[in-house]
């Protein structure tokens, strides 16, 4: 039943879609100065039906159908209720269909939001982004719909593999996706903006807004991302540079150049094309970035489920928008004059560009040369975290110094003061207090140590001082504030953390530099859907004999059967220990991971903070238009 | 100026869409024609629920044999059945079904709601059998001959073009 | 006038392109010396040229019963059925790992039979094996 009306509601949407591009497309002809009412009505009549189809497999994964092979596949009736709704989005068919909603809604909320645009542009992007919708639902219909139905109807499902059921997880997967997605509506828009030939100005107003959101999704759907894989993948870290992690920052980098840019396009006219280009840039990564992931030619930790017909789709879909996009780009675009002087706003700002295109060119060699060595040459690689340590670090010491001094210079020109700088021996003075501490040698490592105190001093004075003046750019102190705590924090994390790797039975106590660890009791548990195995350990500190009890846990789950190894964390102000258990031999020898990481929830705070900046420029924003 | 960056970039982005694409053939895991012509190993396996086993050394005796191995608890294996149920009606071929790392009852209600179309039901308990056959996840279906010859070797769920390219392979 | 502004323009696509080239290639280079090459038992057996001293990975199947575990380490054996290689390693496994099931270790050769592993990997799906192994597998089933 559901399953029959998922597949009508999606045929029909496809539909009106089409309807949606015929319309728009004689509606770009005409003359007319209003988009009419009916394109309004047709497009909330497409986001009704997609978002229906949504729904529906939603109630499916609720009410357990097993009539869908995707739920058979994916679900199970005693699998926690937040659980089945996660589902919807856990697995490759259901994920497409968010992907689609996301693509429809930004288009309907593009259409109605922005009231004040040029209708050629408007409609332009209705057009470009309902050719991205259509492609979207034949690839769903044809390759993977997540209505296909199963006979006989199997009276239980298989489950959700257990090492998905974790709350960040499944929420971490729509955040990115409005992210990804998000950025399609800028791409289209960028396109428009190039054929109907607006004006800067009205290009950045339009597109601000949804730069912003989806740049704020994207930055806290990595921090989620990268929360699970230190909370469940037990190896105590929390970025491993793997391909999959790299395809949802590549992106991220696009998008936080474009921010930038778009203040000076907001202001000047310079840009303009580079703008452009970088829009296209950021839904281009987007797709890459899934095409990567779903064609499985990558090696990841984080394994989909793949299948190389959907690659070949994906593929072929970046190919013709990536062709497509360069030709409209080389017959429309408009030849810019380039006049600043080097010390505005403005040469900061192409300075973080540049900065952001380096990373990005970076972690993308670094992820795609495993492809190309494998094509070539046939050797197997991969490529390891200190190549991206090794290549990024240097280059974070002048972004840190660019973003401190950057923000104060004024647009277009800037004449020089000279004063007694007390930022500068603050930060001087707290550098030194830190180095005392910690004593790094590495004169690289120091460096990136004082600059990241640097910005982080320069930005609290910048705060105090925007409060006196009442002219309050807050999200960029926010934001900058939050990406030197967070350097900061990545490097005190670095320094002290410590780790040991050892085996122990039962009673067993294990003494390292600065704690005992003592393996005091071991309990069988039995909960609804699995057995555990929890270890008691008791962990002293020597110098502060303070003691910790940790349980970390070995789980048996049963549907499917599935072994997981808990991570036992425990997590205060300052520094989390965290233990995992595994055994596998079925002797009494137990494997122990003993880890401790200082700092973890400043450095999950410092993100929230980075993120924090791009939402509140985004209310402001709002704000300022309704005044 | 404008003419050469586009020629640039194009070709650029032709260059790295061709790796792309050949990467995605490359990386095509089920390559299996190498396996055929190749004798089947000899394994002994398991029967299913009982202390007997039996040796592939005996399907010397059959005209075809298929080994197909599968468990309750695989999607695409419940996707399949219908199809070898198909192919269990073709007189020349004897069906051997290895049950993986499966849970006996449901194994057995599995068959029942679905139907067997296992001649020989055997099992694997714990997998490590397959590995002898260089099976590496499951659906996988095996096609010999009488000389123990593998003919085919097919990966992942049965459809229809594989049953009838089966009964094309066993009528000669 | 204007050949005076070709040429600056000329001098600053000439450096730039210089540039360009001399980033990249320091980018290889720094690449090249922090790639992971990954070998099979069968590989490591046959080739004269694998660096002692750099970190590897290799791959294959742990060989049922070969899984001993000590205070100190964990050992087993990874085999491609061809060849087999001994892997000491401390430290906690991945939740897949397990006898009969393939698996990926990171690690320094200490010669030819002997394998110590700082990290080991596994993949999360129950039905899936990292595709080097796999490949690796199928040629030496030949």
């Amino acid at each position: 039943m559901l399953s029959n009306l998922g597949n009508i509601f999606i045929i029909v949407a496809l539909l009106i879609s089409f309807l949606l591009v015929f319309f728009s497309f004689k509606e770009f002809k005409t003359n007319n100065n209003l988009i009419p009412v009916k394109i309004y009505k047709i497009s909330l009549l497409q986001l009704f039906f997609t978002a229906s189809s949504f729904i529906i497999l939603l109630l499916a994964y609720v009410l357990s159908d097993f009539s869908l092979a995707n739920v058979y596949e994916n679900s199970h009736t005693n699998k926690p209720l937040f659980y089945k709704i996660s589902g919807t989005w856990g697995n490759h068919e259901g994920s497409l269909l968010l992907w689609i909603n996301i693509l429809v809604l930004f288009s309907s909320l593009f259409l109605f939001i922005n009231k004040n645009n040029d209708k050629d542009f408007k409609i332009l992007t209705l057009l470009f982004q309902n050719i991205l919708v259509i492609i979207f639902l034949i690839f769903l219909l044809s390759n993977s719909n997540p209505f296909s139905k199963l006979f006989p109807i199997p009276l239980e499902g298989l489950g959700l593999n257990p090492i998905l059921q974790d709350p960040a997880l499944a929420i971490h997967p729509p955040l990115l996706y409005v992210g990804f997605v998000g950025s399609s509506i800028y791409f289209s828009a960028a396109l428009a903006a190039l054929i109907s030939k607006i004006d800067s100005q009205s290009l950045a107003i339009s597109i601000k807004p949804w730069v912003l959101v989806s740049w704020f999704f994207q930055t806290v759907g990595i921090l989620v991302g990268s929360i699970w894989a230190y909370y469940e993948l037990g190896w105590g870290g929390y970025w491993f540079w793997d391909p999959v992690e790299n395809s949802s920052l590549m992106p991220w980098f696009v998008m936080t150049a474009l921010l930038h840019s778009i203040l000076v396009l907001e202001r000047r006219i310079g840009l303009y094309s580079w703008v452009i280009v970088l829009s296209i840039l950021t839904f281009t990564m987007s797709v890459t970035g899934t095409f990567l992931v779903r064609s499985g030619i990558l090696n990841s930790v984080h394994t989909f489920a793949s299948d190389p017909s959907r690659g070949l789709f994906i593929l072929s879909f970046l190919i013709i928008m990536v062709f497509f996009s360069i030709y409209i780009f080389f017959k429309f675009a408009p030849n810019e004059s380039k006049k600043y002087t080097i010390f505005s706003k403005e040469t900061f700002i192409i300075a973080n560009n540049w900065f952001m295109i380096f990373f990005l060119g970076v972690v993308l060699i670094g992820t795609l040369y495993p492809v190309f060595l494998d094509t070539i040459t046939g050797s197997k690689i991969s490529v390891g975290p200190p190549y991206y340590n090794l290549v990024l670090a240097p280059f974070l010491i002048p972004l840190l110094f660019l973003m401190t001094s950057g923000p104060n210079y004024k647009w277009i020109s800037h004449e020089t003061k000279s004063f007694f700088d007390l930022v500068l021996v603050l930060s001087v003075i707290l550098f030194l207090i830190t180095f005392l501490l910690i004593k790094e040698s590495s004169f690289l490592l120091n460096l990136i140590l004082f600059f990241s105190i640097y910005l982080i001093i320069q930005t609290l004075f910048d705060f105090y001082e925007s409060f006196k003046k009442k002219n309050i750019n807050i999200s960029r102190i926010i934001s900058h504030l939050g990406f030197g705590l967070l350097i900061f924090f990545i490097y005190i994390n670095h320094i002290f953390s410590q780790e040991n790797n050892f085996n122990l039975k039962l009673g067993e106590i294990k003494k390292t530099d600065q704690y005992i660890i003592k393996f005091e009791n071991l309990e069988e548990k039995s909960i609804k859907n699995y057995k555990s195995i929890v270890g008691y350990f008791n962990i002293s500190d020597k110098k502060t004999s303070i003691t910790k009890e940790l349980k970390p846990e070995i789980r048996v789950y049963d549907k499917p059967i599935t072994i997981t190894y808990e991570a036992s964390i425990e997590s205060n102000l300052f520094s989390d220990t965290y233990l995992t258990m595994s055994n596998i031999s079925e002797t009494d020898v137990f494997n122990i991971k003993f880890q401790v990481k200082p700092f973890m929830n400043f450095i999950w705070f410092s993100v929230l903070l980075l993120s924090l900046g791009g939402l509140l420029n985004f209310l402001s924003r709002n704000k300022n238009e309704k005044n | 100026m404008r003419k050469i960056n586009y020629i640039i970039i194009s070709i650029l982005f032709s260059f790295l869409f061709i790796i792309l694409y050949s990467s995605l053939d490359n990386e095509r895991i089920y390559n299996t024609k190498d396996l055929i012509g190749k004798k089947i190993s000899q394994v002994e396996i398991n029967l299913f629920q009982s202390n007997e086993t039996i040796n592939t050394e005996e399907f010397i005796n059959n005209e075809f044999t298929i080994l197909n191995f599968w468990a309750s608890w695989c999607a695409p294996c419940r996707k399949e059945h219908p199809n070898l149920v198909r192919l269990s009606k073709i007189k020349n071929i004897k069906l051997v079904g290895v049950n993986i790392k499966d849970n006996v009852e449901s194994a057995k209600s599995f068959l029942k709601e679905n139907g067997n179309p296992f001649d020989i039901l055997a099992e694997d308990k714990n997998g490590k059998n397959s590995v002898n056959f260089g099976v590496y996840g499951i659906p996988e279906t095996i096609l010999i001959d009488s000389e123990l010859k593998i003919l085919k070797k097919y990966i992942g769920p049965l459809n229809i073009k594989d049953v009838n390219e089966i009964r094309k392979l066993v009528k000669k | 006038m204007l050949l005076k502004k070709v040429k600056i323009r000329l001098s600053i696509l000439l450096a730039l392109s210089v540039l360009s080239v001399l980033a990249i290639f320091l980018l290889f280079k720094v690449l090249e010396d922090n790639v992971l090459y990954f070998y099979s038992p069968s590989e490591i057996k046959n080739s004269d040229e694998i660096n002692l001293k750099k970190k590897i990975r290799i791959g294959g199947i742990v060989k049922k019963g070969s899984i001993q575990s000590s205070e100190r380490d964990i050992k087993f054996i990874v085999t491609d059925t061809k060849n087999e290689i001994i892997v000491s390693y401390s430290g906690t496994v991945p939740a897949l790992f397990a006898e009969g099931k393939g698996v990926v270790a990171e690690g320094n050769l200490k010669d030819k039979k002997f394998f110590v592993a700082k990290r080991i990997l596994a993949k999360h799906d129950e039905n899936y094996m990292p595709p080097e192994v796999e490949e690796s597998l199928n040629i030496n089933a030949k």
